[in-house]
């Protein structure tokens, strides 16, 4: 069944981005700790949210402050920030030779730094760090795109000159705040030099890790720390030690927000041999978590939580695992089942298991957050389709949610109301009742006229929509079906169309019906210009006319080009552009069609009359200039071609029989042979679009892409008869010019 | 034409005389082979060294760089060229440059010319620098519909900067419908005879690299495409990781060696599919207990099916260049010399 209206049922927005949101009906937000939010479940991008991802400016903020808080808020940030990320390493060289006198001007667009409140001392301690540090950027800071330009992409060298420096002022640095900052640069100095180093052989030989290991505990185990220790594992990792590599990464991950995004890019376990190892290195139970959390964030949530519950059933880090696990199992992707018999059974013991699994630690009631468990297990067991169950579940969560929690009871009803929708079967006065408030609210929710942030509610819209269209329609009530997923077929019997006028005017409506077309997108006056539209096609344009004229402002709008034109070769393009006398609103040319038809019948001005009419009649169809007039909500907008018509109405909008018809009469009622001629070539357009169409409607075409009866000349009848009755006329000539098929045929 | 006839009657001339000689080949195969090189560092190992040289005589169609769209930039850059660590003195080499759909996409007419002059230099200036002399230049995209204008206006341009000749490659589903997708304005084509099925997660479908029922749809037009047409076979396998129906990923590292693992794996009802029993990583690859692994495989045999059912249907060329993909991931042992001379003397 072709629909042209799609209500809430479209999944993917429109500007070709894929909102997650869609699909879902449970909210990450309401349950899992904000600083794991990267990693909220997220189908088609690495991370959900706005997340800075770029690596060379993650941690700017960070060291501005650290900068701020060691110069006790004598250097702005604003200063610092451009000395520190802006300023380029000649800038920096000006500011220095400045603040030694050597330079007479301060340097452009840079801070002022003579007028910082920091003593000299102070000051060129902190310049010549800066000198120092922006020097190790050239090898530290990683373009990654090629550019046409660049003789060679490959990496920097690690001048050597560097790293005796850097080691001479760590060596020499009494601060403990400055030395850290040497000892940072020489980690990173000492990984990029192994980096550059011919072989793993000699990479093995750098100085990264003794040195790491005999400073490591002169410092406090701050960000700069963490950020050394991601450079040994990194080190580790191009040694292939992915055990080591790995466990260090799940520290730096575990340190703090910022770091996770980096440390979970990294983390990337091999065989379960090594996975294994890093299990072994971790040093408490706490550490085991980190790691399982990243196997679970990484691939599987499942195994994670299983692991994660046995060590501590109240970890905050199986928070982020079951959003994980749920959101995933709700997302319908682009599944493609054809072996359904092995697909559908492994998917089911999937399901089954990971509910199964949620369940029994909702029942032990031994995590930090129960009502999350019980409400996880309860979505994941109406997913599986395991509807009493989730009851018991959801009735138990019910009982233990936080009060006063908006997002969080906004989520309890999402999920109460889906499996109520799941269990119904039926649907009678009573229900109808109980459904009043929450479409109502769903309604409301996706109006924006009651917002509840970071609430997912589209899944239980569509599941609304499309539950509820479907019981009313196996009780046989179209009228209700269609209200809440409006249909194409509906339309195709008046006595529907009827049937829903009487219930869009009806006064005093209940307040189910008043909640109910809330989710009908059609107005009166579309479905006055639709019987209009339908009697239009049938030659009724009598009664076509006063239903028109009720379409109200659906009715006035101007065609682009004039429907009662025609030409030897159809130019929508050219019509549209052509200058236009009159403009043509749909009301104005039924009632213009109308009194042609009269005159037609009173005998006057028959050829020029019927020759108007058969063009009309031409133009209202898929190839004629008036396409807007039969296209709309009902009918569809959006055809380019005949097939994606809604099949219901494809035969009507396509036929050119009607218009073949009066181009006949005109041509019966013709005075001279060119007008015969005219009429004749026209009735020949209308023969080649049936031909078109019966390739466009061809069975055996539906699954072509490709066509090969379109490259032959279509000719019939009406081809011949110009050939054999009209050679002579002017008009004949005219479309030999200008139709190609015609001369091709001809020429034969 | 003059060709076509020619090649004909030496190919009759050719046919007697094998006959008089009691031969069963009708005519002695002019093919010569190739092997394409794709990865991004160039090293061979002495297996492919060795294979090089005795099949193909050193001949190498190596992917120099691809021509991605920058989003960030909003420009067409170069990306993963290819680090050459070899001396290549002693190989006859053919640049190859991949370039994407989307870039022609994005690339308006007016700015074709300045990417064919980049896109040449980059490949002169590599070239250049690794002693490497050529006098054909491949370029190898999928173009569509809404990019045949910009990439053909490129080729043009191309041609125009390298004075090289040059040589397109050119899809099956290219060669069928030429009259929609054109024809690219150079002067040889390079026929890829494989990727001819989609990738499904069904697991009865047939092989998607090759399967003789998916060509022969397709094989009946060659004979009039208008380019002379050089062949790419394929001497690759694949597994396909197929999970809750849809395809997770593609690896050309797991093979029948990994899958045959009974304490990892069991093999379904269907031929060539396997299911995991166990979630676990296996070389940096992790794989769920349920997920299906589909190993879709180019054996000698199937590549020498492929080449006989090919080289009935190509109008004769003498020749003719058959390039094997690629070099860096064939299966060792099990492909032999004599397998690539039995299959190029189809052609």
């Amino acid at each position: 069944m072709t629909t042209a209206l799609t209500g809430g049922l479209v999944w993917a927005c429109a500007d070709g981005d894929y909102d997650d949101s869609q699909y879902s009906n449970f909210s990450p937000e309401a349950f899992v700790d904000p600083q794991y939010s990267p990693f909220f479940y997220a189908s088609s991008v690495s991370y959900y949210g706005n997340v800075n991802d770029d690596s060379n400016t993650r941690y700017n903020e960070l060291v501005v402050k650290e900068w701020e808080t060691h110069l006790k808020g004598k250097v702005s940030s604003k200063d610092l920030e451009v000395l520190l990320f802006k300023a380029s390493d000649k800038g920096l060289d000006s500011v220095y030779k400045y603040s030694k006198g050597k330079l007479a001007v301060r340097p452009a667009g840079l801070p002022d730094v003579k007028s910082f409140q920091l003593s000299s001392k102070e000051l060129d301690t902190f310049l010549s760090y800066l000198l120092l540090a922006k020097s190790c950027e050239s090898f530290a800071v990683q373009k990654r795109t090629y550019y046409w330009d660049e003789k060679k992409p490959a990496p920097t060298g690690v001048p050597t000159e560097l790293g005796e420096r850097l080691l001479q002022e760590y060596q020499s640095t009494k601060d403990i705040f400055m030395k850290q900052r040497f000892w940072f640069q020489l980690v990173r100095y000492y990984y990029f030099q192994e980096l550059a180093a011919a072989g793993p052989e000699q990479q093995g030989n750098g100085r990264l890790v003794s040195f790491f290991e005999q400073s490591r505990n002169l410092f406090p185990k701050n960000l700069m720390y963490y950020r050394a220790l991601s450079y040994l594992a990194g080190h580790y990792y191009q040694q292939k030690d992915y055990a080591t590599a790995n466990y260090l990464y799940s520290l730096s991950y575990d340190f703090s927000a910022d770091m996770k995004i980096p440390s979970k890019w990294s983390f990337h376990p091999q065989n379960e041999s090594d996975w294994e190892k890093s299990l072994k290195l971790a040093k408490n139970n706490e550490e085991k978590i980190t790691l399982w959390h990243m196997l679970g964030i990484s691939n599987d949530p499942e195994r994670a939580i299983d692991k994660i519950y046995a060590l501590n059933p109240k970890s905050e880090k199986l928070d982020l695992l079951l959003s994980r696990l749920i959101n995933g199992s709700e997302d319908p992707g682009d599944r493609y089942f054809t072996d359904t018999s092995s697909f559908a059974a492994t998917e089911r013991k999937r399901m089954d298991h990971n509910a199964e699994l949620v369940g029994r630690i909702a029942r032990n009631n031994n995590t930090a957050k129960p009502y999350f468990w019980n409400l996880g297990a309860g979505y994941l067991n109406t997913l599986s389709g395991h509807y009493a169950l989730a009851r018991t579940f959801y009735n138990k969560a019910k009982t233990q949610l936080p009060k006063n929690d908006k997002l969080l009871s906004a989520q309890y009803k999402i999920l109460d109301w889906t499996l109520f929708l799941s269990q119904l079967k039926k649907i009678d006065a009573q229900t109808e009742k109980e459904m009043v408030g929450p479409i109502n609210w769903l309604a409301d929710l996706r109006d924006g006229k009651d917002t509840i942030s970071n609430l997912r509610f589209n899944r239980a819209v569509a599941k609304s929509v499309e539950t509820l269209s479907a019981l009313y329609k196996k009780q046989g009530n179209l009228l209700k079906s269609n209200c809440f997923s409006s249909n194409t077929a509906f339309y195709t019997t008046n006595q529907n169309v009827e049937a829903l006028k009487a219930l869009l005017s009806k006064p005093g409506k209940t307040a189910f019906e008043l909640a109910m077309l809330r989710y009908y997108p059609l107005k009166m006056e579309d479905l006055y210009y639709h019987q209009a539209l339908m009697l239009v096609y049938k030659e009724k344009i009598d009664e076509a006319v006063p239903l028109m004229e009720k379409a109200g402002q659906k009715a006035t709008f101007n065609l682009l080009g004039n429907p009662f034109t025609i030409h030897i070769y159809d130019c929508h393009d050219c019509d549209f552009a052509a200058p236009q006398k009159k403009k043509y609103t749909p009301l104005t040319f039924l009632k213009t069609m109308q009194s042609i038809k009269a005159e037609i019948a009173a005998g006057k001005n028959v050829f020029n009359n019927a020759y108007l009419l058969a063009n009309a009649y031409y133009n209202i169809t898929h190839y004629g200039n008036a396409r807007l007039f039969y296209q709309n909500e009902i009918t569809g907008t959006d055809a380019t071609q005949p097939t994606d018509i809604p099949k219901e109405f494809r035969l009507t909008f396509t036929s050119g029989k009607l218009a073949e018809k009066y181009y006949l009469l005109a041509r019966a009622n013709a005075s001279t042979k060119d007008q015969k001629a005219r009429c004749t070539y026209m009735a020949s357009k209308c023969e080649r679009n049936e031909i078109y169409n019966s390739i466009y409607f061809s069975k055996a075409n539906e699954k072509k892409y490709y066509w090969e009866e379109f490259s032959m000349i279509p000719s019939g009848k009406y081809f011949a008869e110009l050939k054999r009755d009209y050679s002579q006329t002017q008009y004949y000539k005219e479309v030999l010019n200008e139709c190609g098929y015609f001369r091709k045929y001809a020429g034969k | 034409m003059h060709s076509k006839i020619k090649a004909l009657i030496f190919g009759l001339g050719c046919l007697l005389l094998c006959c008089a000689l009691g031969c069963n080949r009708p005519r002695t195969s002019t093919a010569v082979a190739a092997f394409y090189y794709w990865k991004t560092t160039f090293h061979l190992d002495k297996g492919q060294d060795t294979l090089l040289k005795k099949v193909a005589g050193n001949r190498l169609y190596l992917r120099f760089f691809d021509v991605v769209w920058d989003e960030q930039s909003q420009q067409a850059v170069p990306n993963a060229i290819v680090g050459i660590k070899e001396n290549m003195k002693s190989l006859k080499v053919c640049p190859v440059v991949y370039l994407t759909n989307k870039t022609f996409e994005h690339t308006p007419l007016a700015k074709t010319d300045s990417l064919a002059f980049k896109v040449n230099e980059l490949v002169r200036k590599l070239a250049a620098a690794n002693q490497i002399s050529y006098e054909n230049v491949q370029l190898d995209c999928d173009w569509s519909l809404g990019t045949k204008e910009s990439y053909f206006s490129f080729l043009k341009a191309f041609k125009k900067y390298s004075g090289k000749k040059l040589e397109a490659t050119i899809r099956l589903h290219q060669v069928k419908y030429f009259a929609r997708t054109g024809v690219p304005p150079v002067d040889r084509g390079l026929l890829m005879f494989y990727n001819m099925g989609k990738i499904l997660p069904d697991l009865k479908a047939p092989n998607s690299i090759y399967n003789a029922a998916d060509a022969a749809k397709y094989l009946n037009y060659l004979k009039n495409y208008i380019l002379p047409l050089d062949v790419a076979l394929p001497v690759f396998s694949w597994s396909l990781q197929i999970r809750s129906g849809k395809v997770i990923q593609v690896y050309a590292q797991i093979d029948r060696k990994e899958l045959s693992d009974h304490s990892r794996f069991v093999h379904t009802g269907t031929k060539n599919v396997y299911q995991a029993i166990r979630s676990f990583y296996m070389d940096g690859i992790y794989i769920k207990r349920g997920d299906y692994f589909k190993f879709e495989e180019i054996s000698p045999l199937t590549l020498d099916n492929a080449a006989k059912q090919l080289s009935t249907h190509l109008a004769p060329l003498e020749k003719r260049n058959i390039i094997y993909y690629e070099l860096s991931t064939i299966h060792l042992p099990e492909f032999q010399e004599k397998d690539f001379q039995e299959v190029s003397a189809h052609f």
